[in-house]
């Protein structure tokens, strides 16, 4: 497999500082863009196979770079944003962003997200009848859900929910996304289904439902697949 | 006087608020007369504090024997009285040295004005008082009006009735709260009737004479007026504490003497100019001898000085001595005055002087100057005629006149069939009628009608207005004169229950009115009540105007009926009444031809604005009964508007001196918050960078470690000031969402560890809890930084509850450790900005003391509360922290499957 190829979409220098030596030391190629304009123009040249784009960008804002970028591309995108901006995220999230760090964050953290988004876009290029998150398959054409082996008995939504997760791991999908897709479009904002449901699904699916580790909260935004 | 001096506040006004901080406070229980029911009010009141829940003893309370008063004293604790010999027996009296023993939070002591009997430690009992307070304990005690020493006087001349009993007036200034317990005159009557009023040795006669409804009228006005004027001194106390910009001048300090004569008002006017020159506080005082009555001229003209100087704002005070320049000159050295103001006088209250007043005051003051004010105009006291009563409509003449041809028929009737030696009995009849009815002047003309129609109908020879005989003539003019005596005499008493009647409707009227004003909040609301009562008062439209603060324009704050514009040529009467001083407008001397009467609304610290009546179609002036009735309400008015103006300065203020604090404090908070992991992050990265080699690897990673959590705590402390500024700034949206609880406990737990905690955690949530509808992250927060300060102040060997249940519609969420918990005299504060525990529990500066407090903001931004406990419920120690959350219920879900 060749170098995997970061772009990092940032107009502050101290962030490329320690970005491309922790990214070189990781094994990634890295590519500094320092406005929107220059990140979507190297985005088109280089072909990065991920980007880290921060949200707050002199020139345009970084939502537009998203919507941008996804006319052409469906390279992954990691967000970056401040914590006490869910919509912002949110936005993000619904233009087509794959996932989001809370500024400030630590390095290790922002790894674990560029790896899972890599993996999950190599993951979805071949459609696969079995999905898996952790111990977890889910058998989408037989509608069947296995745990360590065996099966667990689940009902028709709580089935669409997981499969739609799975589908999606490696990702944050926000309420909206799921309601939308699970329960129809009139139902976008019963956020109080997913609670109820998601609740059921972790008393089912998780080793320890106290401290879930398949399926994520994401306070304010939205919900995480593990891996 | 510097800007600076002039906003810093009082030192006596401070040193007032300091002592009074130690001392036990005293609460006086005032009522009018005997038999209001103080005792009553006092002892429910404490019933109502000892239902909250307070350390309340009785000390000493009189029941009289009544029934409903005795069943509220059952249940407190009540200290035995003590026995002291006096003239052969055991007086059973109030028991000091065992109440100062017991030292309750509160004691109850009742009849402030008590005097001891000989061989008590004090020889009056508000003398006890004063110990306990001074010991700290808190007083509620009762007071009637007539045992005020200041009113003493006054009381007596109004009831006839002299009161031995007497308490100093600073000791009921000290008071720190006086309660009016009022009853309706008539309604104190009938409770005297059924033996309900308790009044001790004091004879039958003379509790008649006490009791008459005028005197009661009299005396409720008086506890009236001393409640109302220490509202307003407490507020200007509030004021000079708070610091607030006004006339309160330091330095020199003036005093001038108001005395009955023509001059006084000028006197006062010169006062008032000499003060403002001299910024200097000044005290306008009279003083009377006592047991002289003062003539009604008189007595109006020296109300009038000190109403004025009160209005100019000075401070009033009306002295009882009979050495008048001794007792000026005591009160003066009292007060540290340093000018005196007087008028040179020949006549009146200086008479019994051989030297004038002011020349003896030069001759003895010390150290104080001296002002002599001489008279400009030759007028002295020129006696005035009594003033006469009206003359009254026709319509008494008529009666007058039917009454005696009324007497005549039947005078010559009854001559017919007898004898009547003294048909002139039968006129003295005739003339009572109208006298009591209409007045004296119809009955005065009923007596010359009587004295004709007796000359010509009975006295020889008949028929004639002639008289023969002398002795005959002489029996004429005798009854001539007894009739006019009947008829003045009666007239007199007719005019007096009228004015009887009409003064106690004045006094309830006055008395609902100062009892609207005191609840109402500012200026416009008070403008609006007064304008409404004055019209209800004369029947006439009323309108006032009032002054911007600045001393801006004249404007209309209200009108009844509403109008919101005047025309030019009132609005330039209004002007002039506002800026002389005077009334102004239809009917006085000043541009009459507009369309209303103005008089300038004076409060203390000047002029605020003008009320203004609107002339009669007729183009009347208001009757001087009607123009007294306007003074009256307007002084009230004046008086509540600048309370109502103060109070709102005092807010700003506070709410000023607030903001400038929290920011002095934030600075200080950030400044040393901000540079505690400052200094560890640069010291640590430093260290590495220089002698990095020479650290062995463990350390290495040790030094890191460090500058990562501290840069972790550096993230919570911004986002914990950027929550605290929304807050603030009311700028904090809530994106409410339905929350599961329990997941958002266990996510508490979860990130307390990643942050290294080294509690015991346990999570234990109701079963069935419902969802809530809350703004996710903001509650995470309120969550992160409760558990936080847990894990923070209650070590690292303790064990975190973190519970959730349903309690009454209410989401609970508690947060319970089992630490050392916190100190009771920080529990109450805990939730506000900058509160934290001590420094040397170990914290080391961590925490910006901002959590707790953004905890109760985010909270109640939902709606909810946030309580403290410790030691927790049910434990021996540790701290509880409980949020409580409205229960919201989710829309139905369409399809619930299981």
């Amino acid at each position: 497999m060749s170098i995997l190829r970061v772009l990092v979409i940032d107009d502050e220098p101290a962030i490329h500082r320690f970005m491309g030596p922790a990214l070189t030391a990781n094994g990634y190629e890295t590519l500094r863009a320092d406005n929107g304009a220059d990140g979507l123009a190297l985005a088109a040249t280089r072909q990065p196979d991920v980007i880290v784009l921060d949200l707050g960008l002199p020139d345009m804002d970084g939502k537009e770079v998203i919507r941008r970028l996804r006319t052409w591309s469906d390279v992954p995108v990691v967000v970056l944003s401040a914590r006490d901006r869910e919509i912002e995220k949110i936005e993000a999230l619904d233009l087509g962003a794959d996932d989001f760090v809370n500024k400030p964050f630590g390095m290790g953290e922002l790894m674990a997200r560029l790896r899972a988004a890599l993996r999950h876009h190599i993951q979805s290029k071949g459609e696969t009848p079995v999905l898996k998150i952790g111990e977890v398959e889910i058998d989408v054409p037989r509608h069947r859900v296995m745990r360590g082996g065996e099966e667990v008995k689940l009902t028709r939504k709580e089935f669409d929910l997981i499969a739609f997760l799975a589908r999606h791991a490696g990702k944050v999908v926000t309420h909206r996304q799921i309601l939308k897709e699970v329960w129809g479009p009139a139902h976008e904002h019963d956020t109080q289904y997913l609670r109820v449901y998601i609740g059921q699904l972790r008393a089912k699916l998780e080793a320890d439902p106290a401290n879930p580790a398949l399926v994520i909260t994401e306070p304010g935004v939205g919900y995480r697949t593990g891996d | 006087m510097s800007a600076e001096e002039a906003q810093r506040a009082s030192p006596e006004a401070l040193l007032a608020a300091a002592e009074r901080e130690t001392r036990g406070k005293l609460r006086i229980f005032l009522g009018a007369a005997p038999g209001v029911g103080k005792t009553y009010a006092m002892l429910s009141a404490a019933r109502a504090a000892k239902v909250a829940g307070g350390d309340i003893v009785i000390g000493l309370v009189e029941t009289h024997g009544r029934a409903e008063t005795e069943a509220l004293v059952e249940g407190f604790e009540v200290l035995p009285r003590r026995g002291i010999a006096y003239r052969g027996r055991l007086v059973p009296e109030f028991d000091l040295e065992a109440a100062l023993r017991r030292r309750p939070r509160l004691l109850l002591v009742d009849e402030y004005a008590h005097s001891n009997v000989e061989g008590s430690r004090h020889p009056k009992r508000w003398q006890d008082v004063q110990e306990l307070l001074a010991a700290g304990i808190d007083v509620w005690t009762t007071l009637n009006i007539q045992h005020v020493e200041s009113l003493n006087d006054v009381v007596q001349r109004i009831t006839g009735v002299r009161v031995r009993e007497t308490v100093p007036d600073t000791a009921l200034q000290k008071a720190d709260e006086v309660i009016l317990v009022d009853l309706p005159s008539d309604e104190l009557i009938r409770r005297l009737a059924d033996g309900k009023v308790y009044v001790e040795d004091t004879a039958t006669r003379a509790v008649q004479s006490f009791f008459k409804p005028s005197n009661l009228t009299a005396l409720r006005e008086l506890a009236l007026r001393q409640v109302a004027a220490r509202v307003d001194s407490d507020l200007v106390e509030r004021m000079q504490g708070s610091a607030i910009g006004g006339p309160w001048a330091a330095g020199e300090r003036l005093l001038v003497c108001v005395g009955p004569d023509v001059a006084a008002e000028r006197v006062v006017r010169e006062a008032k100019r000499l003060a403002d020159l001299l910024d200097a506080t000044w005290f306008a005082v009279t003083v009377e001898r006592p047991g002289r009555i003062l003539p009604a001229r008189e007595r109006q003209r020296l109300d009038a000085g000190m109403r004025l100087a009160e209005s100019l704002g000075a401070e009033t005070h009306s002295l009882v001595a009979a050495d008048i320049p001794t007792e000026l000159l005591r009160f003066a050295r009292f007060e540290n005055v340093t000018q005196i103001v007087i008028g040179k006088a020949r006549r009146g209250w200086l008479r019994p002087f051989r030297t004038s007043l002011s020349d003896a005051l030069v001759e003895r003051a010390d150290g104080v100057s001296i002002h002599v004010i001489t008279a400009d105009s030759p007028e002295t006291s020129r006696r005035g005629w009594p003033s006469l009563p009206p003359v009254g409509p026709a319509a008494g003449y008529a009666v007058a006149a039917l009454c005696v041809a009324a007497a005549t028929l039947i005078g010559l009737a009854l001559t017919q069939l007898v004898a009547l030696p003294n048909v002139s009995m039968l006129y003295l009849l005739a003339v009572l009628v109208p006298a009591i009815r209409h007045g004296v002047w119809p009955a005065i003309f009923g007596s010359a009608l009587s004295f004709l129609a007796y000359n010509f109908f009975f006295i020889d020879p008949v028929n004639t207005f002639t008289v023969a005989r002398p002795h005959e003539l002489l029996a004429l003019v005798i009854f001539l004169i007894i009739a006019v005596l009947i008829s003045a005499i009666a007239g007199r008493a007719r005019e007096q229950t009228r004015m009887a009647a009409l003064r106690t409707r004045a006094t309830r009227r006055l008395y609902e009115f100062t009892r609207k004003l005191s609840a109402l909040p500012d200026a416009p609301s008070v403008a609006e009540a007064t304008a409404a009562e004055i019209q209800g008062a004369l029947g006439r439209s009323c309108v006032i105007l009032l002054a911007g603060t600045q001393g801006g324009e004249l404007g209309v704050a209200a009108a009844w009926p509403p109008e919101d514009r005047l025309d030019t040529a009132s609005m330039t009467a209004a002007r002039w009444a506002f800026d002389h001083g005077e009334a102004a407008g239809a009917g006085t001397g000043t541009l009459p031809s507009a369309p209303w009467f103005f008089l300038p609304l004076a409060g203390a610290g000047g002029r605020i604005g003008v009320v203004g009546v609107e002339r009669m179609p007729g183009g009347a002036a208001l009757d001087s009964e009607g123009e007294a009735v306007l003074e009256t309400l307007s002084d009230q008015a004046a008086a509540a508007l600048v309370r109502a103006r103060l109070s709102t300065e005092v807010v700003s203020a506070r709410t000023a001196a607030e903001t400038e604090r929290v920011r002095n404090i934030l600075l200080a908070s950030i400044s040393h918050d901000f540079r505690t992991p400052l200094a560890s992050i640069l010291g640590a990265a430093t260290s590495l960078i220089d002698y990095g080699g020479d650290i062995p690897e463990a350390e290495r990673r040790d030094l890191l470690n460090q500058m990562r959590e501290e840069a972790e705590h550096l993230d919570i402390m911004v986002r914990n000031l950027l929550s605290m500024t929304r807050l603030e700034a009311g700028a904090l949206d809530l994106r409410r969402d339905w929350i599961d609880v329990v997941e958002m406990l266990n996510r508490a737990v979860s990130t307390a560890r990643k942050r290294g905690a080294p509690q015991r955690f346990a999570v234990t949530p109701a079963p069935d809890l419902p969802l809530i509808f809350a703004d996710q992250s903001l509650m995470d927060q309120v969550l992160g930084n409760i558990v936080g300060n847990a894990v923070r102040y209650a070590g690292p060997g303790a064990r975190i509850v973190l519970s959730a249940t349903v309690i009454d519609a209410q989401m609970v969420i508690a947060v319970t450790d089992d630490g050392p918990g916190i100190p009771p005299e920080t529990l109450p504060h805990v939730f506000e900005k900058f509160v934290r525990a001590a420094r040397e529990a170990g914290d080391g500066g961590n925490g910006s003391g901002l959590g707790l407090a953004i905890a109760k903001g985010i909270v109640e931004a939902h709606g909810g509360t946030v309580a403290a406990r410790s030691p927790a419920p049910g434990q021996p120690r540790g701290t509880r922290i409980a949020i409580r959350l409205p229960l919201d219920t989710p829309p139905a879900m369409e399809e619930r499957e299981r």
